[in-house]
């Protein structure tokens, strides 16, 4: 069993695990940070962004952490735990002879497909008059000032893939819902798990008859929207892959969703207006919410929320259909009936309002002081990049950045001088160390494998001992590129064995409870199902000689000697010996049983618990007389 | 004794003893039982004042059908007879106490399993054992021959009551019955000799009756509990452990009160076992232990004895260091000033700070216990106890001698500080405490709450102010921190204003720190949790009330938080704030904030008067009690701080006192119609102000409702007219406020603070213009202007009652005078006077303030509403009552079961 790691990013993981002759990728997160090396995208021409020195790009811009560590095309399955960790996957299944299935559950599929399109409409609607790849040269990217210059591995950062080339690879998915069970060509099982972090996300279970593999990727122990995270079904796993933990174990959510609050608040009550760049589908629900409590108790009543992305009417829409994958309450709240997500209510008073972009609607109702909530959080491209040039001047607004995908001080670099305020409250609800350290304490996997980096503390803080695993054993770590043996050994397989077989064996009890008995059979495999079956008697011997040859191919079979069972009592065998005759035995105990010395023969027999030995040399009969007086004690099967 | 009570008694008691019949409820034997405790204490005889109860004894005491909560009753109530000698010899004459106290006649009733049976003997004995009789019975009787066996049995009782009132039993024994201090007693235990008996007697005149028999049982008693606890108090096995336990507790209660011969003897037997508990080191018993050892050790006049110092010496090196910890804390707690174990306890105590900052508290020397106790700090569940009981007892320690301390002060609050920073995760790579350690205390909200208490202890530590502006630094980083619980963020506040309010001069603190903590004040303030906004807002006013309070800070206040220019916003905000709680504190904090403005006479600003009107709307509409209390609050505040610099009613229309005077109609009019009581009480308070201005400096105006008015002399008030006329004015001005009506509609509130308030009020005023001793000379030209002031009364409530009243009073009046044959022309004056405009529907009308304050009858009313409102139901006589129904009730022949009437005694 081998674990090929692809990413070595820890929240946007890309491993393939070979399992039983089945290949299965787990997740293909797309990190998008290099997009921090280019100049913003502005929707609206910005003579401020084209003055800027530096080098103009022409590219689109995503990183593909993969390698030629294997050939995609043999991937069987790939195995979707998020709609985070599946932006890649257009770069898996597109052009490169990948003919597997995809899974993942409808959430992940229809969210997944929503941050897709909206990341190609962010491209495409501003459209790049040519575009150029020579500087990806290596000759010509090492006099590329600044980070440019050490920015790794930029051959491998492609194309923004297209629209057309989105649909045909979510056509490959195929849709699983919580705890299905789903058959890998009959050699191994795999199954998604609730795990608690969005719509939909799951963490699946691998296994076979005899082994099974857990495979951890964001997961959340906090009661926010989605439904809570199924703990117990990963008990008892041999090998835990443990990925997707939270990105910012110092910041607590809550604390960062009380800070939020206080901050918007703040800069709504001063007349300045606040701008979240946030992705379109996920945390949002949350923040609007948590908002939604908040709007009269600190008097933000009259406020205008704006949500503005090409998807945010599917987005906002999708959460509140899906109710069969909320959490509890929000799913009684179907029956009552209601929207589960009080932002139904918000966008009723007109409280909260969305549009696909900042033209049409939104310009003519538009109003300050407002909160704007917009992507991309990279603040490269997307509607953000105008509202930074709308409302960066001014000390009064705020912008207040809840992903934590990105360095908020890089995001910011190119709007530099700004006299906006900046809040940094990164809000990640996956995992941390302290939870996933009780976790695992519950459900005792025997190994668990993780990107390296968990098994340090962060670099900038070396002494936060608390914020790295620390496992008896200690957990695998795994970086890109590597491949880990896991360490542990298929040891059994189950085998069928047919009903007119099983009808002629004759088991005898060799201890209370314990049957034994011999089989003869042809093992029989097909599509990893092995089956015995009855030994084919053999054909009536043709006439024909010249078949003869043949003839003596076939197994030959022999009846099999009878199997013996049992031990040797000491005492029971010298009474026997002396019966015999012999009478001086010298008894000498050894580590593992008896060894009888048959002084006046001159013999040895060893009695051990696995075997005995009769030493008599040039003594035929007498050998054969111990030996049967040996056997007389042992049973024959 | 009441007549009626005792004769109500027998038949109660036939009552009691009657098992068929039930109680009123499950108090009623304890509040009779009070009752009795109440007439015995007060010096009465209860066999004397009713002789009934010793038949009932001796009737229930056989009846061993009887409830048991009776049976304990009837224990206790022949213990409280029994207390006085007489009552003790009549008992004994019926033989009652024989078989009350006799242990063999409740356990073959089998009612000794019955734990308040167990007690019932327990505490009717304690309370028995108040004479030398008494423990000359407690030592022998019956066939048992000594009391005391059960007793000691009783310590490990599995009722924790039981245990616990057997073990004050022991000492009470031990030490009511000790011999009186004397310089060469020391008789007990050994054998009298002729010599001896002459000086006890000499010395025990204050005490006649302690006999030598006495002596003798006394001595019988101190030996077996001594036997006892030299017995039982090492645990044998670990199930002993709460017996040992009780024992110590017992042990160090007899050390602290003990005098010289017990207190050796004590001593003396016990060291033994206290040296093996010590050495044996069982960590339940460390605290009890150190309790023990400490009592011996500093309870003594003279040295203390060397064994004991060897077994505290041996204490402070145990191996355990959690147990260490605890055990040198015992030591500062107890205030020991011993200087070699004082300073060794607080090396202790400092010792885990010491290795979680890594600062050099210690010196550089190595300790022993270093290396155990990095151990034990490594453990999440051992270590934050203890990092606790360091911090808790170190603000303890820096104001201790410097001879004690093994750092400067300094150092502490330095290393108090970094455990702060190490807590919220902001640990500098410099810090070179124990990394190892850390895990367990990032974000630990115990310790950080422990670690702020010790640092508002701080400010006063000799030195610490050099800190402040560190201090500050780390506060505000606590107030900014998105993972401060709203109670760390309380603590840091405290401190803050404590570091503040001690540190004058805050020119080192750098701008930056300054604008940090504005900025974090302001995002606070708009905190979702509301805990946090109240503390926010609280912090506030009480930054502005303390800076403020010396007058040479007040630029403090100013430097720190930008002044009232920069509060007043946040706090006018908080006003509109969802929780009622925060908008109470807003409001307090307004006043503080505004206070002192309004002390210097300050011009009047459009901020103010926005405040004002809000104010009004919160006292009007506001749904919670808590805000509306505090709005006239803040009008007393405001009142307060004008009238201190100059009387409110004259200062210029500009000022912000004729703001107050403008909305003070408006104030006393809601507040007094309020729902809530204590916004009532609160208006009256407002009114009494009002008052006080009013008739400050006139003869006569006694503050306050204890005002002796019979010390103004008639005459004096007649012959002033200047005054008279101040008196009429004064007057007006009070009817025109609304003062006179909050005082009168007061007085018939419901709640019974209201109308006594009210009541006080009215009589201050009714002694101060128209005094009862004057009422000879009503119709009197001197008077007559002061009669006239009238005010108005609306048709309804409290409007008719008091009109009621007085035309009633009125006609009694012209009654009266009928009958003595006075003018009928004078009644007719009086009626003009009184009542102005005559009307009988639900008009308002006008009636003279002097004629209705007189009619009312004050001080009758004064006396009902001083009574508790309880004051019948819980008199022993309505108790008597009570179970006499219930029992009627319950006797009656048609009652069925189920059908039970439930009397409530409340």
């Amino acid at each position: 069993m081998k674990l090929y790691c692809l990413s070595g990013h820890p929240t946007l993981p890309c491993n393939v695990l070979k399992f039983k002759s089945t290949t299965i990728m787990l997740d293909c997160g797309l990190d998008t940070t290099s997009v921090l090396n280019f100049l913003p995208l502005p929707l609206v021409h910005s003579s401020r962004l084209s003055k800027l020195p530096g080098w103009v790009s022409k590219d689109g811009t995503v990183n593909l952490e993969k390698r030629e560590l294997l050939d995609l095309s043999t991937i069987d399955v790939i195995l979707i735990s998020n709609y985070h960790c599946m932006m890649a996957l257009p770069y898996i299944t597109e052009h490169t002879g990948f003919t597997g299935t995809v899974y993942a559950t409808e959430p992940t599929l229809q969210i997944g497909r929503l941050l897709m399109e909206e990341l190609v409409n962010f491209m495409e609607r501003v459209p790049k008059a040519q575009s150029a790849t020579c500087w990806k040269n290596k000759e010509i990217q090492r006099i590329l000032p600044g980070p440019l210059k050490d920015a790794v591995d930029v051959w491998t950062w492609k194309r923004c893939y297209s629209m057309q080339e989105v649909n045909s690879a979510l056509s490959k998915v195929q849709l699983v819902g919580y705890s299905q069970k789903v058959e890998l060509f009959g050699a191994v099982q795999v199954s998604p798990l609730s795990s608690g972090y969005s719509l939909g996300s799951s963490n699946w279970i691998i296994q076979s008859h005899h082994e099974k593999v857990s495979y951890v990727s964001g997961s959340s122990l906090l009661t926010t929207h989605p439904q809570p995270m199924d703990q117990s079904s990963l008990k008892n796993s041999d090998v835990l892959i443990l990925t997707g933990l939270t990105q910012m174990p110092t910041a607590n959510p809550d604390g960062m969703l009380g800070e939020f609050c206080s901050n918007l608040a703040m800069t709504i009550r001063a007349g300045g207006n606040v701008l979240v760049p946030c992705y379109s589908s996920g945390v949002i629900y949350d923040l609007l919410e948590c908002l939604y409590q908040f709007i009269e108790s600190a008097s933000l009543g009259t406020t205008p929320f704006y949500f503005i992305s090409p998807v945010a009417n599917s987005s906002l829409e999708f959460s509140q259909i899906f109710a069969e994958w909320l959490c509890h309450n929000k799913q009684t709240k179907v029956y009552l009936p209601e929207p589960p997500f009080p932002h139904a209510e918000l966008i009723q008073t007109n409280k909260l309002k969305h549009y696909p972009s900042i033209h049409g609607d939104f310009s003519s109702e538009f109003r300050q002081p407002c909160v704007v909530f917009t992507g991309h959080p990279s603040l490269r491209f997307g509607d953000v990049v105008h509202f930074m040039e709308l409302w960066g001047k001014s000390s009064l607004n705020t912008i207040i950045f809840t992903e934590p995908d990105f360095s908020y001080l890089d995001a910011l670099a190119p709007y530099q001088p700004l006299a906006m305020k900046c809040v940094y409250c990164p809000i990640d609800t996956r995992l941390n160390f302290h939870q996933v350290s009780k976790l695992l304490k519950e459900i005792q996997p025997l190994h668990v494998v993780c990107p390296e980096q968990y098994t340090q503390p962060p670099v900038s803080q070396s002494h936060r001992s608390d914020l790295m695993l620390e496992l008896q054993p200690p957990p695998m770590p795994y970086r890109r590129c590597s491949v880990l043996n896991l360490p542990f050994r298929r040891r059994y397989e189950r085998v069928y064995i047919l009903p007119e077989l099983a009808n002629s064996l004759v088991p005898s009890e060799i201890k209370p409870g314990i049957s034994v008995a011999t089989v003869s059979a042809v093992l029989h495999s097909k599509d990893n199902k092995h089956t015995l079956q009855s030994v084919p008697k053999p054909p009536p011997v043709p006439p024909s000689k010249k078949r003869k040859r043949v003839m003596e191919e076939p197994p030959v079979v022999l009846v099999p000697k009878p199997l013996l069972s049992g031990a040797v009592p000491l005492e029971a065998f010298l009474a026997t010996l002396q019966k015999h005759g012999i009478t001086e035995v010298k008894v000498e105990e050894t580590a593992d049983g008896h060894i009888l010395h048959l002084q006046a023969e001159d013999t040895l027999i060893q009695l051990e618990e696995d075997g005995t030995h009769i030493v008599c040399d040039n003594n035929e009969p007498l050998r054969t007389t111990l030996r049967d007086l040996v056997l007389r004690f042992l049973q024959k099967l | 004794m009441d007549t009626e009570c005792v004769s109500l008694l027998p038949r109660v008691c036939e009552v009691l003893a009657d098992s068929a019949r039930s109680l009123p409820d499950d108090t009623t034997l304890e509040k009779l039982l009070d009752w009795f405790t109440g007439f015995t204490k007060a010096g009465g005889s209860l066999l004397e004042a009713c002789p009934c109860l010793l038949e009932f004894v001796s009737t229930v005491v056989y009846n061993t059908t009887s409830d048991p909560s009776v049976l304990s009753f009837t224990l206790r109530l022949t213990g409280l007879m029994a207390a006085s000698e007489d009552g003790f010899i009549m008992l004994q004459e019926y033989s009652v106490l024989d078989l009350v106290f006799k242990l063999q006649h409740w356990q073959e009733a089998g009612l000794w399993d019955d734990p308040c049976i167990r007690i019932g003997w327990i505490q009717g004995l304690w309370s028995m054992l108040q004479h030398p009789k008494a423990l000359t019975f407690f030592v022998q009787s019956g066939d048992t021959p000594y009391f005391i066996e059960p007793l000691l049995q009783l310590q490990t009782d599995r009722s924790i009551f039981v245990a616990s009132a057997a073990n004050q039993m022991l000492a009470h024994i031990l030490l009511f019955f000790q011999p009186p201090l004397s310089a060469g007693c020391n008789g007990i235990g050994k054998k009298d000799g002729d010599d001896k008996r002459t000086h006890a007697s000499i010395t025990d005149l204050d005490q006649p009756a302690i006999t030598l028999e006495n002596r003798a049982e006394y001595a019988a008693v101190v030996t077996a509990i001594l036997e006892y606890l030299k017995e039982s108090l090492v645990p044998k096995e670990n199930t002993q452990l709460h017996q040992s336990l009780q024992l110590l507790k017992l042990l160090s209660l007899l050390l602290t009160q003990a005098r010289s011969p017990l207190r050796d003897m004590l001593l003396q037997t016990v060291a033994g076992s206290l040296e093996e508990l010590v050495t044996t080191g069982y960590s339940q018993l460390t605290v009890p232990l150190m309790d023990v050892i400490l009592a011996a050790h500093s309870s003594g006049t003279d040295e203390p004895d060397k064994h004991i110092t060897h077994l505290l010496s041996s204490m402070l090196k145990i191996n355990k260091p959690a147990d260490l910890i605890h055990a040198a804390a015992a030591v500062l707690r107890r205030g020991h000033h011993d200087t070699a174990h004082t300073a060794w306890a607080v090396r202790l105590l400092l010792l885990p700070l010491s290795i979680i900052t890594g600062q050099t508290l210690l010196g550089a020397a190595g300790d022993e216990h270093h290396l155990s106790m990095v151990e034990q700090l490594k453990s999440k569940t051992l270590c934050i106890p203890v990092v606790c009981v360091s911090l808790t007892s170190s603000p303890q320690i820096t104001l201790m001698p410097a001879d004690f301390l093994p750092c400067p002060p300094v150092t502490i609050v330095t290393a108090v500080l970094s455990l702060l920073r190490v807590c919220s995760g902001h640990v500098s790579s410099s810090c070179t405490g124990c990394t190892e350690v850390f895990r367990n205390v990032i974000g630990s909200g115990k310790v950080q709450r422990c670690a702020l208490d010790a640092l508002t202890a701080f400010s006063c530590s000799p030195g610490a102010k050099e800190k402040i502006s560190e201090v500050l630094t780390i506060l505000t980083q606590y107030l900014d921190s998105p993972d401060s619980d709203p109670t760390v963020l309380h603590k840091s506040y405290q401190a803050l204003v404590k570091w503040t309010c001690v540190c004058k001069d805050l020119s080192s603190i750098k701008d930056q720190l300054r604008q940090d903590l504005i900025r974090v004040v302001k995002k606070r303030v708009c905190d979702m949790r509301w805990e946090v906004r109240d503390s926010t807002v609280e912090f506030l006013g009480k930054a502005a009330g303390v800076l403020k309070s010396a007058k040479e800070e007040h630029d403090v206040f100013e430097a720190l938080l930008g002044g009232c220019s920069c509060t007043t916003p946040l706090l006018k905000e908080a006003l509109q704030d969802p929780e009622s709680y925060v908008r109470a504190s807003a409001i307090s904090a307004l006043a503080q904030t505004l206070a002192h403005s309004w002390h210097q006479g300050a011009a009047l600003t459009q901020e103010q008067t926005e405040i004002v009107s809000r104010l009004l709307e919160i006292l009007s509409q506001d749904t919670e009690g808590f805000a509306r209390r505090a709005v006239i609050q803040f009008f007393i505040t405001w009142f307060l701080s004008c009238s201190s610099h100059s009387p409110p009613s004259s200062s210029t229309s500009s000022s912000s006192s004729s703001l107050l005077m403008n909305s003070v109609h408006s104030i006393l009019s809601l507040g007094s119609t309020d729902l809530d009581w204590e916004v009532k009480v609160h208006t009256l308070e407002l009114a009494e102000l009002l008052l006080d201005e009013a008739f400050s400096g006139h003869r006569g105006y006694g503050k306050g409702s204890n005002s002796h008015p019979a010390l103004l002399h008639p005459n004096a008030v007649v012959s002033d007219q200047a005054w008279k006329s101040d008196l009429v004015s004064a007057l007006s001005g009070l009817v025109e406020l609304g003062v006179i009506s909050v005082l009168l509609s007061g007085l018939f509130d419901c709640d019974r603070p209201v109308g006594l308030k009210a009541c006080q009020l009215l009589i201050t005023l009714r002694e101060t213009v128209c005094p009862l001793s004057l009422e000879a000379l009503d119709a009197t030209t001197a008077m007559a202007t002061v009669a006239r002031v009238s005010c108005e009364l609306p048709g309804w409530g409290w409007g008719q009652e008091i009109r009621k009243i007085v035309r009633m009073k009125k006609n009694d009046r012209a009654n009266e005078m009928a009958v003595t044959g006075a003018d009928e022309v004078c009644s007719k004056e009086h009626n003009e006077a009184g009542e102005h405009s005559v009307s009988e529907g639900g008009e308002s009308v006008c009636v003279g303030v002097c004629e209705v304050l007189r009619s009312l009858g004050l001080d009758e009313r004064l006396g009902v509403l001083t009574q508790s409102s309880d004051h019948v139901h819980n008199s022993p006589l309505s108790l008597l009552q009570d179970i006499l129904t219930a029992s009627a009730a319950h006797a009656h022949p048609d009652t069925q079961p189920g059908q039970e009437v439930i009397v409530d005694c409340y």
